[in-house]
């Protein structure tokens, strides 16, 4: 039996007179890149938000592993191993780029802050080791040399990637990346593919939400189509390539289905 | 700052039966609750349009008023000529400082930057007004003469009517203009969202002074009501701006009629307070009244604040450059520093020089606090000296009057600014931006009126003496050298401890939380608790160093440790760097050095704190030291260490 890193069970938000998110249910099974396509409006980044806790569902819930997320603050749902990176990138604008990295692995600290006060040595040694760690995923995005500069003086994409890293340093089981392409220009897309694989392969599951068709078809295992709040399609990229409700949502509401 | 010279003085003769009394209270309440809702409508109008509360608000109240009375009094001008003097003076200096300091601040600084910089502005042109009128305090004579109007046994001061006027034409004024001509529309169009107005070709920094101009001149007018049954000092604008920034936050801001009715409830109840329990605590209770509708309501009475989507990040400008020194020059800089710091008094000539530098080192410990909160959590605190004088009057009132040690008075009094530090907590946890400011100041203000109305425990306005020295185990620190080695090695101990904690995991939550809250409890940070922590690290600092303080002068006041020096304190840190821990000793420095080696500047002290803390936040963000770090980067490499 498939083991599901996240059930969206019966999802639904309403926020004044507009459903944002209409009853929506899918599954992202262990190991998988599941995408999440649909329209401006169509309910993608919402359904993230009460995934990860800024917002609280109307009804219905998610399940991460099994275990239900209703109720959980941000904080618990990053803790519980869920991260999530924001449509617009939302790296530290006071640190440097390896600093922001580093900061991704909050949850994995060890020594304390006033063994940072005293200088201890285990505190220096877990420092170090964290940004060596830091310092190859920059590496593995090839941001290296902007190291020491300013996060915010990066390039749109390069603050885009940099998101994405720092969201892996906290060792995340579930990856949910809103929109990791969009500012990307081709090559940086084709890098991001790399690595959005290479991230599925090394087995953390992930879920991004995503326009560029050409990345979401290239590495998705499964695609979730969503239009107004309701989930109209799931499957592979090829059958959903094909699928008329998909082309309805896309190309105009009138096509017959 | 608040307080005694602010209040209406009270003339009315006591018991001619307890409701007379009560309704003489009341209608004192309402003309100073007149004056507080004008003021808060400039808050409201200025807020309406940038986003922004302006603190130097309350200094154009005073302005205006001082105005008037060189026109009126000094020039013997009719009373009609010299009001219009005063109010085109009024405008022309509220045009003056808007566009050269508000609308270029509004136009590229975060918002909690420029809340501190109208901070500034109001330090400034309180230091422009001791300048012009000296620190005495001034009452214009009432309009239609002295004699009050008598009504079924109510005595009521003429001028009231003139008050009452005066605020009644204000507010209709003013609506009329934003609901009844172009210009309001604009303002509106402003308000709602200030860049799909600049898409309108609605031009929004003229618009921005427009706002700023327009609230100076309420604000004067305001004060040349009130004058003539109040006294004014250049300092008493503080007052007006605590009052009126409280009264537009009981109202809700930006809510034009939660302002009048905010301005009058909170004018009355600290009449009745005044009136009933004491004038000494009216502050306390005012402020009291305040906390329980932040409580309550944390948008006030008639909130005006549009819900904010938590996934968009709203404060997009983050202005202040990154300041790095690391590796071996930052191990280098370290020794030598610490080395400067103790061979000075070696080569220093004996005397009043070295006293400065002890004072200057106190009050780094407390700016070394402010940093860690201010600086790297990025929480706005405008009542610090509050944890200075709460540990300042432990430590001195357990050492002077029961005798303890100063060792267990220090620790006792840093014990209880966290307690009070936990206390506030509660009311600020749910608290961001300007609400969050706006409870650090009534915090400040609130001590502000406990120590100067405990006066059995602190000696209240004239202050606690005959403390005693520091001394630890009979090793008394009574010389100032003796002195100047203790604080040295603690900052030097405490700049160590906190430099390894800020580059820590510890450091990058602060300031992630500085930066982005939602961003940072995405990947696990909980906001609440290192915020809370940062407050704990900064109220003892600030507790020790209130408390050194207190031991090195032998004697402390309410002045020493006020609402004031918490400004002082903002100045202090923007002026050395923010966020670089060693900076801000050069602010402090700059702040307490100067004016005592050039004596003849002391006049001239409030001023250059205005004008030091207003330019670093417009052109020097990153402050002396980061400036200096920056450039000193730069000269030895073109990349690489520093940055």
């Amino acid at each position: 039996m498939t083991e599901f890193a996240l059930e969206i069970d019966g999802l639904d938000k309403t926020f004044g007179g507009l459903h944002a998110v209409n009853r929506a249910s899918f599954t992202v099974p262990h190991g998988s890149l599941t995408a999440v396509i649909g329209p401006n409006g169509a309910g993608k980044t919402t359904l993230f938000n009460l995934v990860t806790g800024l917002y609280r569902a109307d009804s219905g819930e998610a399940r991460f592993y099994g275990v239900s997320l209703h109720d959980l603050t941000p904080v618990e749902v990053a803790a519980r191993g869920l991260i999530r990176t924001f449509q617009a990138a939302r790296i530290y604008p006071g640190m440097t780029a390896i600093e922001n990295v580093v900061a991704g692995a909050h949850l994995h600290l060890k020594t304390r802050a006033w063994q940072h006060m005293l200088w201890l040595g285990g505190a220096r040694s877990e420092e170090r080791a964290l940004t060596a760690r830091a310092d190859a995923l920059l590496d593995l995005v090839g941001l290296s040399a902007f190291r020491n500069v300013a996060a915010t003086e990066l390039p749109m994409g390069g603050q885009k990637l940099l998101e994405v890293v720092r969201a892996l340093m906290a060792r995340p089981r579930l990856l949910l990346l809103d929109e990791p392409a969009a500012g990307l220009n081709d090559a940086e897309t084709a890098d991001l593919a790399a690595l959005l694989r290479a991230v599925r392969d090394s087995g953390i599951s992930v879920v991004v939400v995503e326009h560029n068709m050409s990345l979401v078809m290239g590495v998705a295992d499964q695609v979730i189509v969503l239009d107004a709040g309701s989930v109209v399609a799931s499957g592979a990229p090829r059958d959903i390539q094909r699928d008329a409700r998909v082309i309805a949502a896309y190309v105009g509401g009138e096509v017959a289905s | 700052m608040a307080g005694e010279t602010g209040g209406i003085k009270n003339d009315g003769d006591r018991g001619t039966g307890d409701v007379i009394q009560a309704i003489q209270i009341v209608i004192g309440g309402l003309l100073q609750g007149a004056v507080f809702a004008v003021l808060a409508l400039g808050f409201s109008l200025v807020y309406r349009v940038t986003g922004v509360i302006n603190l130097s608000q309350g200094a154009f109240c005073v302005l205006g008023a001082l105005l008037m009375y060189t026109f009126q009094v000094s020039w013997g001008l009719p009373v009609a000529v010299a009001m219009l003097c005063a109010v085109l003076s009024t405008l022309a200096f509220g045009l003056v400082i808007g566009y050269t300091t508000f609308v270029p601040a509004v136009s590229r600084l975060p918002v909690s930057s420029i809340l501190v910089m109208t901070g500034g502005l109001l330090t400034l042109i309180q230091g422009v007004l001791l300048i012009g009128w000296s620190s005495q305090p001034y009452a214009l004579p009432p309009i239609s003469g002295e004699a009050p109007v008598q009504m079924l046994g109510i005595r009521v001061p003429t001028q009231g009517f003139w008050i009452v006027g005066t605020a009644a034409l204000i507010i209709l004024g003013l609506w009329y203009l934003l609901a009844r001509t172009g210009i309001g529309l604009a303002l509106r169009a402003c308000a709602e969202n200030r860049m799909a107005a600049r898409l309108m070709g609605i031009d929004v920094p003229l618009m921005t002074l427009f706002a700023f101009a327009l609230a100076a001149v309420i604000a004067g007018l305001g004060g040349i009501a009130v004058a003539p049954i109040t006294s004014l000092e250049f300092d008493t604008g503080g007052f007006f701006t605590n009052f009126g920034f409280i009264s537009v936050a009981i109202g809700g801001l930006g809510a034009f009629a939660g302002s009048v009715v905010g301005g009058f409830l909170l004018g009355v109840s600290e009449q009745l307070a005044a009136g009933y329990v004491s004038s000494l605590f009216a502050n306390g209770l005012a402020l009291a009244l305040l906390l329980a509708v932040l409580l309550w309501r944390p948008n006030g009475l008639f909130s005006a604040a549009p819900a904010r989507r938590q996934d968009v990040r709203d404060e997009q400008r983050i202005h202040r450059p990154i300041v790095r020194i690391e590796g071996w020059g930052g191990v280098a800089f370290a020794i030598l520093a610490s080395a400067f710091v103790l061979v000075l008094p070696m080569v220093l000539p004996p005397g009043g020089i070295l006293n400065s530098l002890v004072i200057t080192g106190i009050l780094f410990i407390a700016v070394l606090g402010l940093d860690v909160l201010m600086g790297f959590a990025g929480q706005v605190s405008l009542g610090h000296a509050g944890f200075m004088a709460i540990g300042g009057y432990a430590a001195a009132v357990l050492a002077t009057t029961y005798h303890w040690p100063p060792l267990a008075g220090i620790g006792a009094g840093m014990l209880l600014a966290l307690l009070c530090a936990l206390g506030l907590s509660l009311v600020t946890a749910r608290l961001r931006g300007h609400f969050l400011a706006l409870a650090t100041l009534a915090f400040g203000l609130v001590v502000d009126s406990l120590t100067v109305g405990l006066t059995n425990l602190t000696g209240g306005p004239s202050g606690l003496v005959g403390i005693p020295s520091f001394s630890v185990a009979g090793y008394s620190f009574g010389t100032a050298t003796r002195m100047y080695y203790l604080v040295a090695v603690l900052i030097i101990v405490l700049v160590a401890m906190l430099q390894g904690a800020m580059r820590s995991g510890f450091g990058r939550a602060l300031q992630a939380v500085r930066t982005d809250e939602t961003a940072a409890a995405a990947l696990g940070v909980d906001v609440a608790r290192y915020k809370l922590a940062a407050l704990c690290i900064a109220s003892m600092l600030a507790a020790l160093s209130g408390s050194l303080y207190a031991f090195d002068f032998h004697f402390l006041s309410p002045d020493m440790v006020g609402t004031t020096r918490s400004f002082e304190m903002i100045a202090m840190l923007v002026a050395g760097g923010e966020g670089t821990l060693i900076g801000p000793l050069l602010g402090v420095a700059l702040v307490t050095l100067v004016p005592t080696l050039f004596q003849p500047f002391a006049l001239y002290k409030t001023f250059a704190e205005g004008l030091v803390l207003v330019l670093c936040f417009l052109w020097l963000p990153e402050g002396m030291f980061g400036a200096a770090a920056v450039w000193f980067g730069r000269l030895i490499r073109r990349r690489g260490a520093v940055r």
